[in-house]
């Protein structure tokens, strides 16, 4: 594989391609990541937007994208891939389109849809080996509807269907597995607090064929419940304390892309969003505290040895 | 039947205040309906919520049209026309205003028949963080006007509503709520209930006809890119971003990079620009700029200086 273009900060786009103007909340941690995923992707791209907060990116008339956009069901949106991609190959094929005006299908989908709903229909998509590149922007609950938690919640975060002093009883599942586990061609979590690992990750993704998806993790102020100054600050944390670990699955293998040298404790990640307030009023809950503690630390301890 | 609308922000707490309200009319024995209504815009877009309260049986549905109360919780709505804040307003109407500027501007600059009362802002306000109290003191503030909900009965309603978020919260809400409702002592009683509209006399509206164009007129295919410049989402600001040049160190464009709106476009001298038009105010460059080059100001107070430089 060639070698990577941004090597550094400053290599960068300093100019974007993500019209201003969308519906997203102030400080959407999803269109963050957005924005610098669609600045390496650039212009030559068709979207797939399964139902969610992104769905009101393209509200007829206006659109950010600078390119061809389709809306499907939450849990269709890699079959509209399907469809969009074998529509290319036959007109490529027929000779009714330039090679060279070929376009990168990108299916776009929060976790609701990624982690449940189209679970399935992603299956099926990377079973038939299909050549396209999904994000999933993941702000962990149905933030369009209100924040009720879906499969990417995380243990004891209060959502609008987990209240209470415990907050949400199940556990985020681990979608990077699952995916990986169908052996794409790759599969990467990013985060837009950390832009030049995001970059260099979907510049890889560029360069490959076949079924590659992404998870970006998308701070959300209005569902997370903080101040939306915080929501690239809250993303670094989410990194620094290991809580959402930066890797990617690329020939068969599992690499972590930024290993935290001293991990900060994730009280520091979990004290600054409201979802986890119960955590630490009226008083502190130290025994769950140090559950949330220990699973991330048994991650780690089985990546450093 | 009292008939009242909150239109605020999202996130600044109008679907909770119009809930406060409610249940502290439902406490006094009226009966009550409460509904937020906004569309697919989201935090810092307009939104509206709206409470009937009455002594009968309310037959009435959907949006109400002809307030006896509107409760405007952020005063840079009021020129924004889609948050139709002066939408069926008439002499029977109070408007209350959260804002810093005088009764008698809002009364001259608006030409209201009704009477405008102020709510005063406090520098509070500003802070981000204190913009759920914003909800709770104008509900109130409305439950003082309406001058039949007392102060118990407001009190219990904000625990009711607001106590899945701790003790803590709920105590200062409720002294926040006090205060307000305290402050409206002298204007107690003003808003009044409105006439009861019956169906038997409904007035079909002056239609306007309207040909049917073809589709391509009506619906047309569009072929351009990032349309969505033409919304200027600089309106949902409360608090604006200003860069001081003499500190910005032209670094590799973290501002731009982080801002989410693609708001921040940086020339080829690594000079950024905030495009106002368009920048939600999120204040994530605040957040982020290395040298600390970028400060928050109230909107109101930056563009009460802009006229001035003007």
């Amino acid at each position: 594989m060639n070698e990577s273009r941004f090597k550094r900060m400053k290599d960068l786009p300093s100019t974007h391609l993500l019209g201003s103007g969308t519906p997203m909340c102030s400080g959407c941690g999803g269109l963050e990541a957005l924005h610098e995923i669609y600045d390496i992707l650039g212009p030559k791209t068709v979207f797939v937007n399964a139902a969610g907060c992104m769905t009101l990116l393209a509200v007829y008339p206006f659109t950010p994208f600078r390119g061809s956009w389709l809306y499907t069901a939450m849990a269709s949106a890699p079959a509209g891939a399907q469809g969009i991609r074998d529509a290319l190959d036959i007109l490529i094929e027929q000779q009714r389109l330039p090679v060279e005006e070929d376009l990168e299908v990108v299916v776009l989908t929060g976790d609701g849809a990624a982690y449940g709903m189209g679970l399935s229909s992603t299956s099926g998509a990377m079973e038939r080996d299909l050549n396209f590149l999904y994000i999933c922007y993941d702000n962990e609950g149905y933030g369009n509807t209100g924040q009720q938690f879906s499969g990417a919640t995380p243990h004891a975060a209060r959502t609008a269907t987990s209240k209470g002093p415990h907050g949400f009883a199940g556990f985020k599942k681990d979608l990077f597995s699952i995916w990986a586990a169908h052996k794409p061609s790759y599969v990467a979590t990013v985060i837009g607090a950390e832009p030049l690992d995001l970059a260099r990750k979907i510049e890889k993704a560029m360069q490959l064929k076949g079924p590659r998806l992404i998870i970006a993790l998308a701070p959300c102020p209005t569902g997370w419940d903080y101040d939306p100054r915080e929501s690239a600050d809250i993303g670094k944390l989410a990194v620094s304390t290991g809580v959402w670990p930066l890797k990617e699955y690329v020939d068969g293998r599992v690499v972590h892309t930024k290993v935290p040298k001293q991990r900060q404790p994730v009280e520091d990640y979990l004290e600054k969003q409201g979802r986890f307030a119960h955590l630490f009023e009226p008083q502190r809950n130290e025994q769950l505290l140090q559950e949330l503690q220990n699973s991330i630390d048994s991650y780690w301890a089985e990546i450093e040895h | 039947m009292y008939r009242i609308r909150f239109h605020g922000r999202g996130g600044q707490g109008m679907k909770t205040a119009s809930r406060i309200l409610g249940s502290a009319f439902f406490l006094e024995g009226f009966d009550v309906q409460d509904a937020p209504r906004y569309g697919a815009e989201r935090r810092g877009a307009p939104i509206f919520a709206y409470v009937r309260a009455s002594r009968q049986a309310i037959n009435e549905r959907g949006v109400i049209h002809h307030p006896d109360l509107v409760v405007v919780a952020d005063d840079s709505l009021v020129p924004v026309p889609a948050a139709a804040v002066l939408q069926g307003l008439d002499a029977h109407t109070v408007t209350l205003i959260n804002s810093h500027t005088s009764a008698a501007d809002w009364q001259q600059r608006l030409n209201l028949a009704g009477p405008v009362l102020i709510l005063p802002a406090t520098e509070e306000a500003e802070d981000r963080a204190e913009l759920p109290f914003v909800g709770t003191t104008c509900a109130a503030a409305a439950a003082r006007l309406v001058g039949v909900i007392s102060r118990d009965a407001l009190a219990e309603a904000i625990r009711t509503e607001l106590g899945a978020l701790g003790s803590q919260l709920v105590e200062k809400n409720t002294e926040a709520a006090l205060q307000a409702y305290d402050l409206m002592e002298p204007h107690a009683g003003t808003v009044t209930e409105g006439k009861a509209h019956s169906a038997s006399g409904y007035a079909r509206p002056d239609w306007i006809g309207m040909t049917v164009e073809d589709v391509d007129l009506a619906a047309p295919s569009i072929h351009a890119a990032a349309t969505s410049v033409e919304v200027k989402t600089g309106l949902w600001r409360t608090l604006r971003p200003v860069i001081d040049y003499d500190r910005c160190s032209r670094c590799w464009w973290v501002c731009s990079t982080f801002c989410p709106d693609s708001a921040i476009a940086v020339d080829a001298d690594g000079r950024p620009d905030i495009d106002y038009d368009h920048c939600k105010g999120c204040l994530i460059c605040v957040a982020k700029c290395p040298p600390h080059a970028i400060e928050a100001i109230p909107e109101h107070l930056a563009q009460a200086a802009e006229e001035t430089n003007a």
